[in-house]
């Protein structure tokens, strides 16, 4: 089967991202496809590429890109819900003449149709929310 | 059949009652997160309209100390179970 998740918790304020996390793993341990996981509101913060979490403690932003490494999962984030947050990629921070980037491949800024087209398309949207 | 996927206690949060409500009479519910409190005897009366169909997932009762402390009557599954009730779901619904 195809598999999405929808990510809306901010990361280490609340669960959400954690069991999104543990859910992608066991989803492609089972042998399905985990196409997508599309991060929205508070959930854009998984893509930080700066985050430092002490070295005893889960690190969400490597175990996403580990994720994409190994399983090719698109790691997509909601641009408008990004932006306001102070998450962009480099042609973003350059647009809005920004010193610097806070967020890179394999995060991808996109829009919403994206998010309605993994409900669509896929077999299972599944939501991790606070 | 839809899984009902809820993650708040029904002692912290009214919004299990939206979840029964919305439950059609083959669906499931699944307890996750701080949802996990609703299989403790002393809550499990809430859910009582699910009883047969009700889940909880055991790596979250065992965060917080509560494995083994359930009533019977909720089913516990692990991670893996849980990806196995999304397979034979039609499709879920998150409340939160």
């Amino acid at each position: 089967m195809q598999y999405a998740l929808l990510v809306q918790g901010s990361p280490y304020s609340y669960q959400a991202s954690h069991s999104a996390l543990r859910f992608a793993q066991a989803v492609v341990r089972r042998g399905h496809s985990l196409t997508a996981v599309f991060f929205y509101h508070d959930g854009v913060y998984n893509a930080a590429r700066l985050a430092a979490p002490p070295q005893d403690e889960p690190h969400l932003y490597d175990a996403w890109a580990q994720l994409h490494r190994e399983h090719d999962t698109e790691l997509l984030v909601c641009i408008a819900a990004a932006l306001r947050r102070g998450l962009m990629d480099e042609r973003e921070s350059s647009r809005h003449g920004k010193a610097g980037h806070s967020l890179e491949p394999p995060f991808i800024l996109t829009g919403l149709g994206q998010l309605i087209e993994a409900s669509t398309a896929y077999d299972r949207l599944i939501s991790f929310s606070p | 059949m839809v899984l009902h996927i809820l993650n708040r206690s029904p002692s912290m949060s009214r919004v299990f009652q939206q979840a029964l409500d919305a439950m059609g009479t083959d669906d499931r519910l699944l307890l996750i997160e701080d949802g996990v409190q609703g299989a403790l005897p002393q809550l499990i009366p809430y859910l009582e309209p699910v009883l047969g169909r009700l889940f909880v997932l055991k790596e979250d009762l065992v965060s917080r100390a509560l494995e083994g402390h359930c009533d019977a009557r909720a089913i516990v599954v692990d991670v893996d179970g849980f990806v196995s009730l999304t397979e034979e779901a039609d499709k879920t619904v998150s409340w939160f």
